[in-house]
């Protein structure tokens, strides 16, 4: 056989492409990035355009196996007086909402701290606290037309699918990314929102006062003497309430605005509470 | 360029060697495709988007092979390889690699 | 408040912190073994290295024995992010790219420099393996680092001056 020369030759580098890493970096970071905010900005979309068509009725079909057991009705006003006047006092508001869907209910939960929660499908909850640290109707007022305005707003719904979408998202870029990240981000979304609904419920509460008692009066008191006891006490029950409600100074101002907008009266005579006329109270 | 997977060219002379030349890319799946081997396995049949992506690169891999050998002037590759595996969750390396060398 | 921005700059700060560090050892580790492989290589160049199951018909062979190198490279966190975000894209994940050609050309070395410690003059019949080294961590998905081995036969050649 005929011999073959061997001579030796050193190939190319081509197995490794000249992408600097830094740019490939940025590049993908970004695609990703961009596909997940606008991934997160339709189905925001999709969800605010679709929620307003879910019927209250079947949000209350829905949600209500999750209410606590009801005390609500007429006729149990010898059981809790508080309950029945709050109740009674968040119909006559919400008579000043004409197209409200739902049936609304109202309970009472046994807690000191001052709280109020929408649940959804038409039930109110207050704390015996806040009932307890209300020193006029117009206080109560402005709470319940607030939980009201989040009715109106469908905002329980529209943070859950918020959630839900946000959720998933992030947690698709979770098996690749920093682990701690999805949940974070998650939550400052829903921080964001939840101001801006926030604002929405005030505006719309008191815009239920200024109907009912025909001026503003007394409805930011109750948050001024909360937000003095917490200064003051800053561990104490008040703070339930502000800790999910942030209370600035800039929601009053916000609130103050809206009534000097609307030509509201600021000031008026404050009804006092039904039951504190009662005697049997502790 | 000549590409053959035995010691030589059938038919022609190896007359020069020149050395190992190697191709190699690393490929992953994207998300879609995930998604679709999922389901995949539970009703089980070919995976079509991994045989098409594997194919793919192993081309790629053939083709950097074979610049390597146009590169330091060899007319032939002889006794090619592949090697595949695993490098990284849901990436694969594909490898080719064989002698170049000059035949007539 | 405060509690919320220490979280945050804990949760995106200390990934962050690590890509940098990766990036940067990254590439100057690379760096100088890019340097290390080329130098030897040149050096290397004149040990015939062949796929060929047999020796050139010219070669009067002494003796044989079988040959190994190998080498296990570690990915630093910049690749890892890499080809996690490639994961998600697909496509070449050219962070591994380098990693791959560093082991191959440091085993194939490692092979031929033991080859000649035993005092043989060629190589054939070159194969490589690449094998992946899960971490123990993260359930056993993650990589650890990568594995290429080089063998071969090395033949001793009665007269290595060859054409």
């Amino acid at each position: 056989m005929s011999p073959v020369s061997f001579d030796p030759r050193l190939p190319p580098e081509n197995n490794v492409s000249p992408t600097h890493p830094l740019a490939e970096l940025a590049a993908l970071l970004g695609g990703i990035l961009l596909a997940a905010v606008l991934l997160t900005a339709g189905a925001t979309l999709a969800l605010d355009w679709l929620v307003p068509h879910l019927p209250a009725s079947l949000e209350q079909r829905v949600f209500s196996g999750l209410w606590p057991a009801p005390e609500a009705g007429a006729g149990s006003q010898q059981r809790d007086p508080e309950q029945a006047t709050a109740e009674a006092l968040m119909l006559r508001l919400a008579s000043h909402w004409p197209d409200n869907p739902y049936r609304l209910h109202l309970a009472v939960v046994e807690n000191d701290e001052v709280n109020a929660f929408a649940v959804p499908g038409g039930l109110v909850l207050v704390t015996r606290g806040l009932l307890k640290r209300v020193t006029s109707e117009n206080e109560l007022a402005f709470v319940l037309g607030h939980e009201l305005g989040h009715f109106h707003g469908r905002d329980q719904l529209r943070t859950l699918g918020r959630g839900l979408v946000v959720g998933l998202t992030l947690q698709a870029l979770a098996g690749t990314a920093a682990s701690g990240l999805p949940a974070l981000a998650t939550r400052m979304t829903e921080l964001r929102f939840a101001r801006a609904q926030e604002e929405e419920a005030d505006r719309f509460g008191l815009a239920l006062v200024e109907a009912e008692y025909g001026h503003v009066d007394g409805a930011t008191a109750f948050f001024r003497r909360l937000a003095e006891t917490r200064d003051q006490d800053p561990t104490g029950p008040g703070n339930a309430w502000l800790s999910t409600h942030p209370l600035g100074s800039a929601r009053i101002q916000a609130l103050e605005a809206q009534a000097r907008e609307q030509g509201w009266p600021e000031t008026g005579s404050l009804t006092p509470i039904a039951w504190r006329s009662a005697s049997a109270r502790h | 360029m000549i590409l053959s997977n035995t010691e030589d060219v059938p038919g022609r002379t190896i007359r020069e060697f020149y050395g190992v030349v190697t191709g190699s890319t690393v490929r992953a799946k994207h998300i879609g495709r995930d998604l679709m081997a999922g389901l995949k396995n539970l009703v089980g049949g070919e995976l079509k988007g991994y045989t098409e992506l594997l194919q793919e690169a192993r081309q790629e891999a053939m083709d950097r092979m074979a610049e390597q050998a146009q590169a330091i002037g060899a007319n032939a590759v002889v006794n090619i390889r592949f090697s595949t595996s695993s490098v990284a969750q849901g990436a694969a390396e594909l490898f080719a690699y064989g002698t170049a060398v000059r035949v007539e | 408040m405060d509690q919320e921005l220490v979280r945050l700059a804990i949760n995106l700060g200390l990934p962050l912190l690590l890509l940098v560090l990766g990036y940067f050892t990254g590439t100057a580790f690379e760096h100088t073994h890019y340097r290390s492989i080329r130098l030897r290589e040149r050096r290397w160049r004149r040990m015939p290295t062949l796929s060929f199951p047999r020796p050139l018909p010219q070669w009067q062979v002494q003796d044989t024995a079988m040959v190994t190198g190998s080498v296990v490279i570690s990915l630093d966190y910049f690749k890892r992010f890499l080809a996690g975000l490639r994961g998600l894209v697909g496509g070449r994940v050219k962070s591994y790219e380098s990693l791959l050609d560093r082991a191959r050309r440091e085993a194939i070395l490692r092979m031929k420099e033991s080859a000649h410690t035993a005092g043989f003059h060629a190589v054939v019949n070159l194969r490589l393996e690449t094998s992946r080294l899960a971490s123990s961590g993260r359930k056993g998905k993650g990589t650890a680092g990568v594995e290429i081995l080089a063998f071969g036969t090395a033949l001793k050649i009665a007269d290595p001056a060859r054409p």
